[in-house]
């Protein structure tokens, strides 16, 4: 469904770059090599004479992926360039196809090339031939994170205020608010505003971009979601919880625990301890809420989880408890899919651990 | 597709009311969507059985032409049929307040539905129309070559 935090996994990609595309080159030199020994003599030259000259620059012929006719020629490309740097000349090019739009395939049918991925690891000689599918109108992901969240918190605060064009007035002004209400209401507001800010400040969002789609599906979640849930948390005929204001504050300390500890989390995340190639899984420091770290390989989602949960007991709101288990199912999948990627990178880090619940899940 | 709507409208149908089952719309969408299923499932069996008789291929892409149509009106007149019922009884409606602070009004959501056949209705159709020229055409021009 969604794709959000990949954009976090291709930042960590980025730091851990030399493993796997010293590979890549490798397998590429190598098939290179055999086909060109197979298509004609003393093919090896070509090779040699690209390792030894400094100035040769390369030329890179644009098709298209599907009718493989050209689209133009991009010259006088230097060694070291990008394939981002690529995009770019293209887009000067041909104004038409902005760089996050362009998806460039080595091969017909083959996997989308990543921008950091250098033309010197993928070419086989000095005229390359790149294929070209437009990937639709893209959206940052800052922009989605931004619409995602912003829309519920105003939302909420609209049915909040209990205007007289979704509730009854006089229903409304006769019965007076419990508490709970008001205190779901700042709770509410408090995990949007620190996911908006997180967004904003902490996260290292690498300039990924996701199709239009993805921002529609996603705010009509979010945004459809909350209406249902603030549409009965501040009806005039609410319900407090059953078990009174014990319910409510045990449930209020442990969402606001694991606001805490989400933000925490994903300040770690951001920020980690070392980079390269002794670069490790994120290490839990001496602040407590990183401890989970030790149990779980996605700790932000358990986190997340977790505030869902205290928040649907202290509401006590069936659509809430809806809402709760659609974002596990969904924070699970993500959870597991990272801890895959985990597994196969960091191998001697990870394999004690759980992917979001610890030594269940 | 058909099958989530043909479905739902028979379950509700059982559900619903002993009112409504002697409804003509009724009549409508069950011999609509009966001969629709027969042919549906015997071109399936030769299908499977890589023996299929150009009449079942050409009695499923053409006769939904008129099929469905009619399936589909039978359906929304039933349900339409069966609104007061519904709203009368406080037919499977849950309302506030309540322990878990959740409410369901059967009417509203038997209104949604009959909205939603506007979009998805002729999504269907065109798409059967699509794989009719597709599927029917292309055997033809085979034909032709042999």
């Amino acid at each position: 469904m969604f794709k959000r935090h990949k954009s976090l996994e291709r930042k960590r990609e980025f730091l851990f770059q030399g493993l796997p595309q010293s590979t890549m080159k490798n397998n590429t030199r190598n098939f290179h090599s055999l086909s060109q020994l197979v298509l004609s003599a003393g093919p090896l030259k070509a090779t040699r004479t690209l390792k030894l000259s400094k100035t040769t620059h390369f030329e890179i012929e644009i098709l298209d992926a599907h009718t493989r006719k050209q689209i133009c020629v991009v010259d006088k490309v230097p060694q070291t360039s990008t394939i981002h740097d690529v995009k770019q000349k293209f887009h000067k090019a041909c104004p038409k196809w902005y760089p996050s739009r362009v998806g460039l395939q080595l091969e017909y049918g083959g996997p989308f090339l990543k921008d950091y991925v250098t033309i010197q690891s993928v070419a086989a000689s000095s005229i390359i031939t790149l294929y070209f599918t437009d990937l639709g109108r893209q959206v940052s992901w800052t922009t989605v994170f931004l619409a995602e969240y912003s829309g519920p918190l105003l939302i909420y605060i609209l049915f909040y205020l209990r205007s007289s064009y979704i509730y009854d007035a006089k229903e409304s002004s006769r019965r007076p608010r419990h508490p709970v209400v008001h205190l779901a209401c700042f709770c509410h507001c408090i995990h949007y505003i620190r996911h908006l800010l997180e967004t904003l400040f902490v996260h290292k969002v690498s300039s990924g971009h996701s199709p239009t789609k993805n921002l529609i599906k996603g705010c009509a979640f979010y945004w459809g979601f909350t209406s249902w849930i603030a549409y009965y948390i501040n009806h005039p005929r609410y319900t407090p919880p059953s078990f009174g204001n014990r319910q409510i504050i045990v449930s209020a300390i442990n969402f606001l625990i694991c606001e805490a500890g989400n933000h925490f989390i994903n300040t770690v995340l951001a920020h980690p301890n070392h980079t390269g190639s002794n670069a490790c899984f994120p290490s839990p420091n001496y602040n407590p809420f990183t401890w989970l770290f030790f149990l779980v390989s996605c700790p932000n989602y358990t986190y997340e989880i977790g505030s869902w949960i205290s928040f649907t007991v202290m509401t006590q709101t069936l659509p809430v408890g809806i809402f709760t288990i659609l974002m596990s199912i969904q924070m699970t999948l993500w959870a597991q899919k990272k801890h895959k990627i985990y597994q196969k990178k960091f191998n001697s880090c990870v394999h004690r651990k759980s992917a979001i619940i610890p030594f269940i899940l | 597709m058909p099958l989530a709507m043909c479905s739902f409208v028979c379950s509700d149908i059982f559900f619903l009311s002993f009112q409504v089952q002697s409804e003509d719309s009724v009549l409508l969408f069950v011999i609509a969507w009966t001969i629709t299923e027969i042919i549906r499932y015997s071109f399936y069996t030769f299908s499977l059985l890589n023996h299929l008789p150009y009449i079942i291929k050409w009695a499923r892409y053409t006769l939904f032409i008129v099929l469905y149509p009619m399936g589909v009106s039978g359906e929304l007149l039933t349900i339409y049929a069966a609104l007061p019922f519904v709203r009368q009884a406080g037919l499977y409606s849950i309302s506030l307040p309540n322990k878990y602070n959740f409410s369901f009004d059967y009417y509203a959501f038997l209104i949604l539905v009959m909205i939603s056949y506007i979009p998805l209705f002729p999504q269907l159709y065109f798409h059967m129309l699509h794989q009719r020229r597709k599927v029917l055409s292309g055997t033809e021009e085979h034909k032709k070559f042999d």
